[in-house]
């Protein structure tokens, strides 16, 4: 397809695929939907919860990317995570949106009934990383918490609703957290 | 706000905890503040680890397809009609754009003809054009946007700004998200506008130019009335 074969543009680094992207390249941005859109999808689901919403948020991140691949800049940080911002974002705005509208309050919670717990999470993430030593080593509701947030996109609001606590108290918990965690991983 | 404050807003963004005003506020520093920029993105950069552990999860051609139907034969930084038909009628309904008066078929021509002067005055030349109109339907002003992305604005009548206030120039890209601060001005004199952040202009992307109170609207909205606006078209 588009003149490159499978495993050359598998090879290519993220950060070159959106170089050419940039370029109008639509081959690279098939290369860079191969490669990373499952993930992607999985990274949506975690947030959404349903198969739909996350398609649409992936649709709508790759039409971003498209857009705006000429806007990402190598010194401020690698292509995988201008990608998974952009991704993010999208989700993010969607589950808010459709917390606003809240059509499917019962349906959401069976499925979040079968939500993988922050435990499993952080269990997947290598023990040879700062990132899981410093969860490791924080109170396990702090791990949870910031966990609970990056992979679920809880908000603060969701969040004290889940510990039984106020919404100020949750907010000052977790930024301390969130300090401590920059603190260890330095 | 502290080093820490500051940072830990930086998180907060980072995560997507924050929601309204503060979400709006982190959003704004992120674009302006490249310090504010380099914190979120070291925190990207942290808990990145945590995409990774999710399923992957087969996207399937279909998925693909409907992102290239969606982008149909958009060359790089283009035309997406059927997004844009939508966002411009969210435009159209939300702020009661063009509201009462309605365009003048000669401000559309004024319109037509200062753009094309600005074309042809300009190196390299605009992909698109914006013709700023007050209230009264006169051109003041005119946002170019090149191939580069790079954008402009030029004005074609002077604008009295009382002290202690400023022009705030806003851009509409994702009704969403709201309007976004592009540039800051004490009068009216040509502007750099500061979109490298943002997704690339598009045709029918609302520009419009509020007055605010020195340094900038303090809430990361438009605050104050506003003195012109227009949405892009493409240069032919």
């Amino acid at each position: 397809m588009h003149g490159v074969s499978d495993a050359a543009r598998a090879a290519l680094s993220v950060e070159e695929t959106l170089r050419r992207v940039a370029g109008g390249d639509r081959g690279a941005l098939r290369a860079l939907y191969d490669a990373e859109a499952p993930r992607m999808l999985g990274v949506a689901l975690r947030i959404l919860r349903r198969r739909a919403l996350a398609e649409e948020a992936v649709q709508d991140a790759f039409v971003q990317v498209w857009r705006n691949a000429g806007s990402f800049d190598p010194a401020r940080g690698t292509g995988r995570a201008f990608l998974y911002a952009v991704l993010r974002y999208r989700a993010l705005n969607i589950l808010r949106a459709e917390a606003r509208t809240d059509l499917n309050d019962a349906a959401d919670h069976d499925v979040a009934s079968e939500e993988e717990g922050p435990d499993a999470v952080v269990a997947r993430l290598s023990e040879a990383r700062a990132l899981r030593r410093c969860l490791d080593g924080l109170d396990p509701h702090r791990r949870n918490a910031i966990v609970l947030a990056y992979a679920h996109g809880l908000s603060h609001g969701e969040l004290a609703g889940r510990l039984g606590l106020p919404l100020g108290t949750v907010k000052s918990w977790l930024r301390r957290s969130l300090l401590a965690l920059r603190e260890c991983m330095s | 706000m502290t080093p820490a404050e500051r940072d830990a807003l930086a998180a907060e963004h980072a995560l997507g905890l924050l929601e309204g005003a503060e979400a709006v506020r982190a959003a704004r520093l992120a674009e302006t503040d490249t310090d504010f920029a380099a914190s979120v993105e070291a925190w990207r950069a942290r808990l990145a680890e945590i995409d990774e552990t999710a399923t992957a999860v087969p996207a399937g051609d279909a998925l693909w397809h409907r992102i290239e139907q969606r982008l149909g034969g958009e060359v790089h930084a283009a035309r997406q009609h059927a997004a844009l038909t939508e966002r411009w009628l969210a435009v159209w309904n939300s702020l009661g754009f063009w509201r009462g008066a309605g365009l003048a078929a000669g401000a559309a021509c004024l319109a037509l003809a200062a753009g094309l002067f600005v074309l042809a005055a300009r190196q390299p030349a605009p992909v698109l054009v914006a013709a700023l109109l007050t209230d009264d339907n006169r051109v003041a002003a005119i946002v170019n946007i090149g191939a580069d992305g790079r954008a402009n604005l030029i004005p074609l009548a002077d604008l009295p700004v009382p002290s202690g206030r400023v022009l705030e120039v806003w851009t509409l890209w994702d009704r969403a998200r709201g309007p976004v601060s592009v540039g800051l001005s004490q009068r009216a004199q040509r502007l750099d506008l500061k979109v490298d952040d943002l997704p690339r202009a598009v045709p029918d992307q609302l520009f419009e130019i509020t007055l605010e109170p020195a340094g900038g609207s303090p809430t990361g909205r438009p605050t104050g009335q506003i003195l012109m606006k227009g949405v892009t078209a493409r240069a032919l």
